[in-house]
């Protein structure tokens, strides 16, 4: 599914991902600088293959997609995936393109508004997700909406002569918390 | 893909057939399995025709293989793993690991399971291999600590079924824990010394 718009704060919105934003998230992540704590810059790049996968994207009933914007323009996306509606349980990510525009809270505010949507509107009560811990910024940007670690993977991958360990978190619906979880 | 023959010694791993499908199908049905797992079964219940289907398209994906696991000349469950998909991750994902409830409690899933581990790090030579459990399936949980595989992970209420939430524990074992544990006495050949490697 394509995710409807969604204002927040300090110029953030997310709102429905067109076929330029899908052309446009791969050909960041052929760069280095997005890609130190994201995949191994090599993808297939052809127009028709990102056709099709965002008519795939926009079909799935699984998941929920969205293009990030800050000030208007596109800078990232982000998504809810593999939704298991019997456990209202689901796996978050977020790619910023844009690394001139590290460090502003995009990702923060970004995380907000995906965070409250997966409460509010689809009724979920669980969201986790995979994140290095060596990158401390979406990692921190999670935090601050309240995800908590719920284990380390050490050693995950390999990347320019050392092992990362991957951190997971999870965070619950305001009264879903189960008993005990802090 | 579909997986070879990797003899255990009281099961056999063997490439799943058509023949098979009745079995796997009525695993998928059975409300005792799919109450110990954590992820779906392989798939839903289908029909025959859906399953052959699926048959198919299993033996076409080269990221995944699955495995009939046979004991006493019968067919006895079924298991499936997944390569990781960044290249170069030497990852082993174990995505499902069935024993058909009438025959469970008589040590086949430990043999199994060793036998699939052999395969994993003597054949595959992988760097880790992963799993998830529901943290009521003792049995499982179990088997896996036997093997060498460690907790990194608790999800809380991750999983809902028979009318409650369940934790799902996620899990690792590494290659050299295999070597250190299973490594001299799991070898699927005999390992080769001196002038034996030249001839």
């Amino acid at each position: 599914m394509l995710g409807p718009r969604l204002a927040g704060e300090r110029g953030v919105a997310l709102i429905p991902p067109t076929l330029d934003h899908v052309k446009r998230n791969w050909e960041w992540q052929t760069h280095g600088e997005t890609t130190r704590f994201w995949g191994i810059r090599a993808l297939d790049l052809r127009p028709e293959h990102a056709e099709e996968r965002f008519k795939k994207l926009a079909e799935a009933r699984d998941n929920v997609n969205w293009s990030i914007t800050h000030e208007g323009d596109h800078v990232g996306m982000t998504g809810l995936f593999d939704i298991n509606w019997i456990s209202r349980d689901a796996e978050s990510g977020i790619f910023i393109g844009r690394h001139d525009l590290y460090g502003r809270g995009i990702a923060s505010e970004a995380i907000r508004l995906r965070t409250r949507f997966a409460w509010d509107e689809l009724g979920l009560r669980r969201v986790h997700n995979w994140i290095a811990v060596r990158n401390r910024g979406s990692r921190r940007a999670n935090e601050k909406a309240g995800y908590r670690q719920m284990g380390r993977y050490p050693r995950a991958w390999f990347r320019s002569g050392q092992w990362h360990d991957e951190w997971l978190g999870e965070i619950f619906a305001p009264g879903q918390e189960p008993p005990g979880w802090v | 893909m579909l997986g070879g023959i990797l003899r255990g010694k009281r099961t056999l791993l063997r490439v799943p057939t058509e023949a098979d499908i009745d079995g796997i199908a009525r695993w998928a049905a059975d409300m005792r399995v799919r109450g110990a797992l954590t992820r779906a079964y392989w798939d839903e219940p289908a029909t025959r025709a859906t399953w052959k289907e699926r048959l198919t398209k299993q033996s076409e994906d080269k990221g995944s293989v699955l495995w009939a696991i046979e004991a006493d000349g019968a067919l006895a469950g079924s298991c499936r793993v997944e390569f990781n998909v960044e290249p170069g991750a030497d990852h082993i994902d174990v995505t499902h690991f069935t024993i058909d409830p009438e025959r469970w409690s008589q040590g086949l899933g430990s043999d199994a399971a060793l036998t699939l581990s052999r395969w994993i790090f003597d054949i595959v030579h992988a760097r880790s291999s992963s799993t998830s459990l529901a943290a009521h399936n003792t049995a499982a949980i179990k088997l896996a600590d036997r093997l060498g595989y460690k907790t990194f992970a608790v999800g809380h209420a991750v999983h809902y079924g028979d009318g409650r939430y369940v934790d799902e524990l996620q899990l690792r074992m590494d290659l050299e824990t295999w070597d250190e544990r299973w490594g001299e006495a799991e070898r699927e050949y005999p390992v080769l010394l001196g002038e034996e490697l030249e001839r």
